[in-house]
């Protein structure tokens, strides 16, 4: 490789890349496994649900994943409330694959924005209760050290609202939470595209999760791999520095030696 | 007690417990019996840890199918095998000493007589063991005492287990004095086709009733005595791939077996599928 990068660390653990992706909303299940092995993803993230009891609908994500390649991070999605979050969170734990859990709050219907006081109130018991906690949050500054304060082992704001598909609206502020965090800050939500994904890495942030993006491409095992040249792409940019921005020109070719 | 006692007893002794076919035996009776079916264990000769072995062996054979573990006198031994019940007899420890080396459990005390199950309810026993009801070769010479110490049991309220020769055709007439359920040893063991043995008691002992319970929010029905296994068994879902909360409460992979259903519980079983 032609740059240096350290290994990305998440609660004591060493994922192998920075793009981490969802496995909801693909039209079917083969599309799936082959865009998430084209992403080159190693963290998954699944939902907890219950079982159909008429056996017609389609079985667990079990069933195509195989979770000896891929680490599964349930997430509490559709929760409303602390206490519904906790619930999954624990009955997802108790699926036996590992302690991590990404941790939604959702306190709107219409924007999935989270509910940062129910969060702080999950994420505090999660974490005293042995969870390894993952919080997707705002872009805010004090809800993510509060966040780290609570004992989470990653924070996760978002780029724009989940299944938006806006890009990074606020590069400032996610930029600005990943300077002053310790843990790893991971955007969660909102990427739409391969560009956006490049750009959100350039803010140094750890890693991406997305999903939409992916799925909900025209072409989702092509996304997938877009996605994960982005992401590459992106963090190279980011360590190696971009040059600085300047209002006028300055042209790139020598302005001596013109013929007279 | 935390589920319904089941109404099928299938006793052991050292012979039995000795013979080479013994767990395989089991699991054939409690294929056939399910959770109506309780295997006791009852090996005076086995030091405790092969007893415990031998306890762990006979659960692992029966307890997928909903059956219940009872080991006799040896409280430690129930707990440590995960045992739904002890039972222990005249001079053996009593209710509130078997509670204090393994709570939770099941207790079933031995009588003989009036006094003794009236002593045994009084201490708080979950159910009475009462015999023998005829004779038995397994106690030759012994007077029985017919079905007047079924009766005398029955009539501490407690559920009771009839034992002494009891077979497929006198089971009417055990139940009609007040038993439970029965319990047999060499009508099960030794006969030709023990699942066969092991329907022909339940057909002539009274059927179970339903249970109403609530499954991931919609209304469902099961046998009494179903256990989650049974449960998970009945709507063919792998125990595996699910996780099950009954009552709020998260049980554990190798509680299913254990988690008896009651009228009215509610049960999620969840699983993984895709999400963001």
């Amino acid at each position: 490789m032609a740059y240096q990068d350290t290994p990305l660390v998440i609660g004591g653990r060493t994922f192998g890349s920075r793009l981490m992706v969802g496995t909801g909303k693909y039209r079917d299940n083969a599309t799936m496994v082959q865009a998430i092995a084209a992403s080159g993803a190693e963290v998954v993230t699944v939902a907890v649900r219950r079982v159909s009891l008429d056996r017609t609908k389609d079985e667990g994500i079990l069933y195509h994943l195989d979770p000896q390649r891929f680490f599964l991070l349930a997430n509490t999605a559709g929760c409303y409330n602390a206490e519904d979050a906790m619930r999954y969170a624990r009955l997802a734990r108790e699926a036996g694959f590992n302690e991590f859990v990404k941790l939604e709050v959702i306190g709107d219907q219409e924007t999935l924005l989270p509910d940062v006081a129910g969060l702080l109130e999950a994420a505090r018991q999660l974490a005293k209760e042995g969870f390894k906690v993952m919080a997707y949050t705002n872009e805010d500054l004090i809800t993510a050290l509060r966040l780290e304060d609570a004992g989470c082992v990653a924070v996760m704001p978002l780029a724009s609202p989940i299944g938006s598909g806006l890009g990074l609206l606020n590069p400032y502020h996610v930029r600005i939470i990943k300077q002053r965090l310790t843990v790893p800050v991971i955007v969660d939500a909102g990427v739409g595209t391969a560009s956006d994904a490049c750009i959100t890495m350039e803010q140094g942030v750890d890693g991406i999760l997305m999903n939409t993006a992916i799925a909900a491409a025209q072409d989702p095992v092509a996304m997938g791999h877009a996605m994960k040249l982005a992401v590459e792409a992106g963090r190279a940019a980011y360590l190696a520095g971009r040059m600085p921005r300047r209002e006028v020109a300055v042209p790139s070719s020598p302005t001596t030696g013109m013929l007279s | 007690m935390n589920a319904a006692l089941p109404r099928l007893h299938a006793i052991t002794d050292d012979r039995v417990a000795g013979e080479s076919w013994f767990p395989a035996r089991a699991a054939q009776l409690a294929q056939a019996a399910g959770a109506e079916l309780a295997v006791h264990l009852r090996a005076r000769v086995l030091e405790g840890g092969a007893f415990l072995a031998l306890a762990r062996e006979l659960r692992a054979a029966i307890a997928s199918h909903g059956s219940w573990l009872v080991v006799n006198d040896r409280a430690d031994v129930a707990r440590a095998a995960g045992a739904q019940a002890v039972v222990t007899g005249r001079t053996g420890l009593v209710t509130e000493d078997v509670r204090r080396v393994a709570p939770g459990l099941a207790v079933g005390r031995s009588v003989h007589g009036a006094v003794e199950a009236r002593a045994a309810a009084d201490e708080g026993a979950d159910f009475l063991v009462a015999g023998a009801v005829y004779e038995t070769p397994t106690h030759p010479g012994e007077k029985p005492s017919g079905l007047a110490v079924v009766r005398a049991a029955a009539g501490t309220g407690r559920p009771v287990i009839a034992i002494g020769g009891v077979t497929p055709a006198r089971t009417p007439e055990v139940v009609a004095a007040g038993a439970w359920g029965v319990a047999a040893i060499r009508a099960l063991w030794d006969a030709p086709d023990p699942a066969a043995a092991a329907r022909a008691f339940l057909a002539a002992l009274p059927a179970r009733g339903t249970l109403a319970l609530q499954v991931n929010g919609e209304p469902r029905e099961a046998p009494a005595g179903t256990t989650l296994a049974g449960l998970l068994a009945q709507l063919g879902l792998d125990p595996r791939a699910v996780v099950v909360e009954h009552n709020r409460r998260i049980v554990r992979r190798e509680g299913l077996a254990e988690a008896g259903l009651a009228e009215g519980d509610a049960v999620e079983i969840v699983h993984f599928v895709g999400g963001g």
